[in-house]
C-alpha cells in the first residue's frame, strides 16, 4: 500500500513540481539528394503572434527529409497573397513551391490564419490566381496555433508528395534518468510527445522498470509494462486524463501488449503456462485465448492491419537465436518469415500490410530490417553497430522511430523507410529508449 | 500431581514438541533440527570435493557462501556455472531450514537485443537458480520470479566486461 501513494506522489510531483520532461531535439543527419526544393516564407503579421507558425511549418518540412526549405527573409515585405508574390525572386532561389500566409487577431485571445500553396513555376501575370495549389483560412485560439502549423504541414505534404503528413502525430518513450550517486534510485518516465519533440507530457513516473508503451488504434490509450511492486504488469491509461487500470498481473512474464486493428482486445506475453507464450485478451470479458503452446520463447506479437494473423519473435527454430514468425489464430497455423540473419525480433507490419520491419542482425551488429513478404527480400536500413532496437512505423508507412546509441547514451532515431533520411532526436535530461509511434489522431 | 505424573506429561510434551519441529522444517537430514537463522553448508561443503574443481566454494565458509548472491551468465546462456553451484545450494540450505523465509529471484540480460526477448531470457536464467533451489529442498512457494530482461543493466558502458556484469541473477531475501 505504502509502494502505491509513494508512486502516485511521484507521478503528482513530477506533473507539477518537476519539469522532468525529455526535451527532444531533432536534427536531421541526412537529408534525401533528390529533396524538393520549397520556401517558407514569415506569415504576414507573424510578430503579433505567440507562436511563429511558418517557422514550424518550414522546420516540419526541413526535418523530415524530403523538402529543402529555403529563406525568404531576403525580400523587403513578405506577401500574403499570391497577388503579391515576387516570382522572379522566387525562381531565383530555386524553389519548386511557395508556401505563405497571413495572420490576423480577431479579439477573444483568437486568431485568423490563411495560408497558400503556390507553384513557383506556373507564373502566369495575367492569372496568378493559378499558381495556387492549396488555399485554406482557420481560426484557432493561441494553444491550438502549434498543432494548426502541424495540420498545414500535413496538407503541404500530402499536396506534393502523395502521402498523408505525420506531423500531427505523437510519440511515446521511456525517459531514463540515472545519477551518479548510487543512493539515487534511476527515474523511469513514460512520455508522450509532438512527432518532433515538443510539448512532452509524463503519464508514469517511476523508480521501476517502465516498458513496451502500445498506442491503442485511436490514439486515446496506451499499454504498458510496469514493473512496480517488483513484478511485471500490464497498464492500460488514458493519455488525456491519466487515469489507469491494471489489464494484466499474473504470475511470471506480463508483456509485449498490442492492440488489435479494431481495439477490442490485448495481445499480450505470460509466462504462467510455464514458458513465455502469445495469447489474446478480450478488453471486455477479459477472456484470455492461448495463441503458442509450447516450452520456447515466444514474444513480440503484432497483429497484421487486416486483424486476422499475428507475427511474432520465437526461438522455436532451436539454438537460442530469435526469428520472426507468422501466426493464423484461426487454423493455428505458423510460418516462419525470416530467413536472412542470425537474430530477428520485434516485427511490426506496414500500415499496407506488405512490409515487416524488424530488429536485425547480421555479422554481429543490430540495425532495422524492413522485410518485403511479396519478394522475401530484407532490406537493412541502419548500418551502425549502435544497439539498435525497438523500431516503430509510422502510420504513414513512411519513417521507422527506433532507439540507438549516439555518444555513449541512449537515444532516438528516424529513418525513412527507403534508408535515405535520417533524423536523430536526443533528450536534453536523461535517455531514451523504446519508442511507440502514435496511429493518425483525429 | 505425583512425580509419575509429572515426568509421563513431561515425556508426552516433549514428544510432541519434537513431532511438532520434525513436522515444520523441510530440510534434508530427518527431524534434525536445523538451527534457524545461520547458513548451514557443511554438507554442500564437504560434497564440493566431488571432482570438478568449485572455485567458489573452496576456502569459503557458510556465512560467505550465503552472502554470494549474484551468479552471471555466458551469453545466451542460461545454465548454472559450477562456480556458482556451492554458494547457491548453500542459500537453498538456509531458506528451505526457515520455512517463513520468501526469497525473489531477479532475472537480467545484458543490453543487446530485443527487450522483451531478453524479458524471457532473463526469466531463464532465474528458473534456472530457482530449480536448483526446488532441487536442494526449497519449497516453490517459497520463491517468486521476476524477470527485468535488459531494463535494470548493473553497469553502464559497451563493452564486453560491462555486459558481462549485466548477465545475472539476483536472489533477494523478501522482508
Amino acid at each position: 500500500m505504502k509502494k502505491i501513494f509513494l508512486i502516485l506522489f511521484l507521478i503528482f510531483s513530477a506533473t507539477f513540481f518537476h519539469p522532468a520532461f525529455a526535451l527532444l531535439s531533432m536534427e536531421l543527419t541526412q537529408g534525401m539528394a533528390g529533396a524538393l526544393p520549397i520556401s517558407v516564407v514569415p506569415f504576414v503579421n507573424q510578430a503579433e503572434m505567440p507562436q511563429d507558425v511558418a517557422g514550424i511549418i518550414g522546420h516540419d518540412l526541413q526535418n523530415c527529409g524530403r523538402f529543402k526549405v529555403y529563406s525568404a527573409n531576403a525580400l523587403p515585405s513578405y506577401p500574403g497573397d499570391v497577388h503579391e508574390v515576387k516570382f522572379d525572386f522566387f525562381r531565383g532561389l530555386g524553389v519548386d513551391n511557395i508556401v505563405i500566409g497571413k495572420v490576423q487577431a480577431v479579439g477573444g485571445g483568437r486568431y485568423q490564419v490563411s495560408f497558400q500553396l503556390i507553384d513557383a513555376l506556373r507564373d502566369k501575370e495575367s492569372a496568378k490566381a493559378s499558381a495556387i495549389l492549396l488555399s485554406q483560412k482557420f481560426v484557432v485560439s493561441a494553444s491550438e496555433l502549434r498543432p494548426l502549423a502541424h495540420h498545414i504541414s500535413d496538407l503541404v505534404y500530402q499536396k506534393l508528395t502523395g502521402i498523408r503528413g505525420i506531423f500531427s502525430t505523437r510519440i511515446a518513450y521511456i525517459l531514463v534518468q540515472r545519477s551518479d550517486d548510487s543512493a539515487v534510485p534511476t527515474r523511469y518516465i513514460l512520455e508522450v510527445s509532438d512527432q518532433d519533440g515538443y510539448n512532452p507530457r509524463p503519464l508514469l513516473t517511476s523508480t521501476d522498470p517502465i516498458m513496451s508503451p502500445a498506442w491503442s488504434p485511436n490514439g486515446r490509450q496506451i499499454a504498458y509494462v510496469s514493473f512496480e511492486n517488483q513484478r511485471s504488469s500490464i497498464y492500460i491509461e488514458d493519455v488525456a486524463s491519466g487515469t489507469r487500470r491494471s489489464v494484466s498481473q499474473f504470475d511470471g512474464i506480463n508483456g509485449a501488449p498490442a492492440w488489435s486493428p479494431d481495439g477490442k482486445k490485448l495481445a499480450l506475453v505470460l509466462s504462467k503456462s510455464g514458458s513465455p507464450n502469445i495469447y489474446v485478451m478480450d478488453l471486455i470479458s477479459k477472456q484470455l485465448t492461448q495463441l503458442t503452446h509450447d516450452y520456447y520463447i515466444n514474444t513480440e506479437p503484432a497483429w497484421a492491419p487486416n486483424g486476422k494473423t499475428l507475427i511474432f519473435t520465437s526461438n522455436r527454430s532451436g539454438g537460442s537465436h530469435p526469428q520472426v514468425y507468422q501466426l493464423n489464430p484461426a487454423t493455428r497455423a505458423v510460418s516462419r518469415l525470416s530467413y536472412d540473419g542470425d537474430y530477428n525480433a520485434r516485427p511490426a507490419f506496414s500500415p499496407d500490410g506488405n512490409r515487416v520491419v524488424m530488429l536485425h542482425r547480421s555479422a554481429g551488429l543490430f540495425n532495422v530490417g524492413l522485410l518485403d513478404l511479396d519478394s522475401g527480400v530484407l532490406n537493412v536500413l541502419t548500418n551502425s553497430g549502435s544497439n539498435n532496437e525497438s523500431p516503430s512505423m509510422a502510420p504513414n508507412g513512411s519513417m521507422i522511430l527506433f532507439g540507438t546509441e549516439y555518444q555513449g547514451r541512449n537515444v532516438l532515431s528516424m529513418i525513412s523507410t527507403d534508408g535515405r533520411v535520417q533524423v536523430r532526436l536526443p533528450a536534453r535530461n536523461g535517455e531514451v529508449q523504446d519508442p511507440a509511434w502514435s496511429p493518425f489522431l483525429s | 500431581m505425583t512425580f509419575k505424573r509429572l515426568v509421563q506429561t513431561l515425556v508426552i510434551c516433549c514428544g510432541i514438541l519434537a513431532v511438532a519441529a520434525c513436522s515444520k522444517n523441510k530440510c534434508q537430514t530427518p527431524c534434525n533440527p536445523c538451527a534457524t537463522g545461520p547458513c548451514m553448508a557443511e554438507a554442500e561443503a564437504s560434497g564440493a570435493g566431488q571432482g570438478s574443481s568449485f572455485g567458489g566454494g573452496e576456502g569459503m565458509n557458510a556465512e560467505q557462501l550465503c552472502a554470494k548472491r549474484t551468479y552471471y551468465f555466458d551469453f545466451d546462456q542460461d545454465v548454472i556455472h559450477p562456480d556458482d553451484q556451492a554458494a547457491i545450494s548453500a542459500n537453498a540450505n538456509k531458506i528451505a531450514c526457515n520455512p517463513h523465509v520468501k526469497v525473489l529471484l531477479e532475472g537480467h540480460t545484458d543490453p543487446r537485443g530485443s527487450r522483451e526477448y531478453n524479458v524471457g531470457l532473463g526469466e531463464r536464467r532465474a528458473k534456472a537458480v530457482k530449480e536448483l533451489l526446488e532441487s536442494k529442498g526449497v519449497s516453490p512457494s517459497q520463491i517468486r520470479i521476476v524477470s527485468y530482461g535488459s531494463e535494470r543493466p548493473a553497469a553502464q558502458g559497451c563493452t564486453e566486461d560491462a555486459y558481462a556484469l549485466d548477465r545475472r541473477v539476483v536472489l533477494v531475501y523478501l522482508k
